[in-house]
């Protein structure tokens, strides 16, 4: 049980895929502009991540060493890809809202670094917690940044005007992706001054 | 079991490959009606929210039906044109056909490579004229309806769609309703650059007609739907002169008699 | 003369690191040393040369819209671009494997340096963003696909050295506890990356 519960902290404190492990930085730029993306890409890399996960331990023992990135690939695609289809048949505007983030799901390093890290070597249940702890844990941080970035270079908290309602000026910088990776760097630095175990000599 | 000899993993590999594609085209035959019914209503109500006949989030709520419908009772005339300002063919409006996205995508094919095109002109009953555009924006396809007043040379209305542009930055075009609006009552110029999306927008704050402010962040997808813009109006040109003309043929003609 | 643009233009203006953000996870976790950092970029120019053309030709001969008609003209009308996703990203996790085992064959040495993240080359966005681009730009044949990879890929080498080279000096300086390691090297990036920004205006 003890074991469980490390499972499913350690990604999110000390273990942090963003912070510590460095995993899925491409998307975590792209989508932190406004709150509202950061929120609809923390829940599906979540759920993406944990069943994969879970899907990839299952079929462990099969795996060919030699061939595993392609299969293990294909398994991802293929979830992620019949999610989208059978959304744009049912819910379409779901789909259109979650259209975007597709590809930057099937790329996220997280989804693979987890497979390869962690479900091809455990029993199934443990890698499915994994996954999902990996995903909370990236979505926390994609949440700070975006926090950040959209009250201060649009003004506004999921679209309703907070600081722009007191006459501030947006400050274009933070828009742009390299504001994204100095606010990166600063979330780490807090994460580090509070667990200094973390802390690189 | 030897998991790692040549021959277990080309047939493990076989397998998952052809199990994967088979799930695929089940789940693709499977879907594809419902899907593209979805996707007609999309493009009907893309059109129609072009044309400021309601907005976005209206039709979203009205439904496929609904959306379609109002279509059907509304459009006057659909047909495409060519190069030559020429009609190819009339759309069937009581089957409410229209071109659709990969419609779209094979045309802007044929106008950038300077072969033969045939593109939609929807007219609706009010007199108001829909336009599409196609181009590509920073990670994929952009593309979106204007509509055209009276006199064809001012817009009314526009609406832009994308694949995959940034949320926040370049998904703005579709997500931002302040830039959509700004389009409505910019005159378009009739030759090869109709309409500029302009950064930083003009010294004094005050643009000319013909341009919109671009979106702050979103370089590459404010460049890649001006230029959308300029290479399906530019091609819409000899069709608006062609009406043109004729409109002021009947003017003469009246004023004659 | 066009390719000579191109070829410049995907290594400065397009950097995939400074001006599209790509493939950023390799690129901060495998830039502590110059070493690694120049294996991991050879390994990159690799699969996106080899990548590029390859999915380049399939899109032209199998994906896109019409582009069966050369089996036969009844196909003319099959698009099967839905699929290009999922077969540009095979090729590339098997290019991949291929490479990874050239590597764990030829350099040991470096394959232990390099770790989850040759492996993780699959995911690598700047590949598949490279596949991306290059659909969407509609090159005009298999060379130009070729050189845009190179272009790429060499900007992408060319980010990766000098971020290494910077955190080896970085060593030598009092950053403090919290930010030293992963920390400041991304306010690095960040600082590089606004610096790069200056070359957007450029038209070639």
């Amino acid at each position: 049980m003890a074991k469980l519960k490390e499972t499913i902290l350690n990604p999110i404190l000390k273990g942090n895929p963003i912070t510590v492990l460095v995993l899925g930085i491409c998307s975590s730029l792209a989508v932190t502009v406004e709150l509202k993306g950061a929120l609809v890409m923390a829940l599906s890399v979540t759920i993406v991540t944990g069943l994969s996960s879970l899907v990839c331990s299952l079929l462990r023992k099969t795996i060919p060493n030699r061939v595993r990135i392609i299969i293990q690939l294909v398994v991802v695609a293929l979830m992620v890809i019949l999610v989208d289809q059978v959304l744009k048949a049912y819910a379409y505007a779901i789909d259109k809202q979650l259209s975007v983030y597709i590809g930057l799901i099937i790329t996220n390093c997280i989804v693979m670094g987890r497979i390869e890290a962690f479900a091809l070597g455990n029993k199934p249940i443990p890698s499915l917690l994994d996954g999902l702890a990996n995903g909370i844990g990236y979505g926390l941080i994609l949440i700070a940044v975006a926090f950040v970035r959209e009250l201060l270079g649009s003004g506004t908290l999921l679209g309703y005007p907070v600081l722009s309602a007191i006459g501030y000026v947006n400050n274009g910088l933070v828009i742009l992706p390299p504001m994204a990776l100095i606010i990166l760097g600063c979330i780490i630095w807090i994460h580090r001054s509070i667990d200094k175990d973390l802390q690189e000599k | 079991m030897n998991t790692n000899s040549n021959v277990y993993t080309i047939i493990y590999t076989t397998l998952v490959c052809v199990l994967v594609a088979a799930i695929l085209a089940f789940a693709s035959q499977k879907l594809a009606p419902k899907q593209q019914e979805n996707e007609k209503a999309e493009n009907i109500s893309q059109i129609l929210t072009a044309g400021k006949f309601g907005t976005k989030e209206e039709w979203q709520a009205a439904g496929n039906a609904a959306i379609v419908q109002y279509y059907k009772d509304n459009a006057a005339v659909a047909f495409t044109v060519n190069a030559e300002g020429q009609k190819v063919r009339d759309l069937d409006i009581a089957s409410a056909e229209v071109y659709g996205v990969p419609g779209l995508k094979a045309q802007n094919y044929n106008i950038k490579g300077g072969k033969p095109y045939d593109i939609p002109v929807y007219q609706f009953k009010n007199g108001i004229t829909v336009v599409a555009i196609y181009g590509a924006g920073l990670w994929g396809p952009v593309w979106g309806y204007i509509s055209l007043c009276n006199d064809l040379q001012t817009i009314c209305g526009a609406y832009f769609d994308h694949e995959s542009e940034t949320p926040g930055l370049g998904g703005k075009i579709k997500d931002d309703p302040s830039f959509r609006a700004a389009f409505a009552g910019e005159k378009i110029t009739l030759g090869e650059n109709p309409f500029d999306i302009v950064k930083g927008g003009a010294p004094g704050g005050v643009l000319d007609d013909s341009k919109v402010d671009a979106i702050t962040g979103a370089t590459m997808t404010s460049k890649g739907l001006d230029a959308a813009i300029d290479n399906w109006i530019s091609s819409y040109v000899p069709y608006i002169n062609a009406v043109l003309a004729s409109k002021a043929a009947e003017t003469e003609n009246a004023e004659e008699e | 003369m066009e390719y000579l643009s191109l070829f410049v233009k995907s290594i400065f203006v397009d950097n995939m690191i400074f001006a599209y953000f790509l493939g950023m996870c390799s690129y901060l976790a495998v830039s502590k040393n110059v070493k690694t950092a120049n294996g991991l970029g050879i390994a990159v120019i690799a699969v996106l040369l080899i990548t590029l053309p390859v999915n380049y030709l399939l899109n032209t001969y199998v994906l896109k819209a019409g582009a069966l008609s050369w089996l036969s003209p009844k196909l003319a009308n099959v698009d099967l671009s839905f699929l290009s996703f999922i077969l540009f990203i095979a090729v590339i996790a098997a290019i991949t494997q291929v490479v990874e085992m050239i590597v764990e064959k030829f350099l040991p040495s470096l394959y232990s340096s390099l770790g989850i993240y040759l492996p993780l080359i699959a995911v690598n966005c700047a590949i598949l963003g490279g596949s991306l681009f290059m659909q969407q730009r509609d090159f005009a044949n298999v060379g130009e696909s070729a050189v845009y990879a190179l272009g790429s890929g060499i900007g992408w080498y060319l980010a990766i050295v000098a971020l290494a080279a910077i955190r080896e000096k970085m060593q030598y300086s009092n950053v403090p506890a919290g930010l030293k390691g992963i920390g400041i090297t991304f306010i690095t990036v960040g600082l590089m990356g606004i610096a790069f920004m200056a070359f957007m205006g450029i038209a070639l």
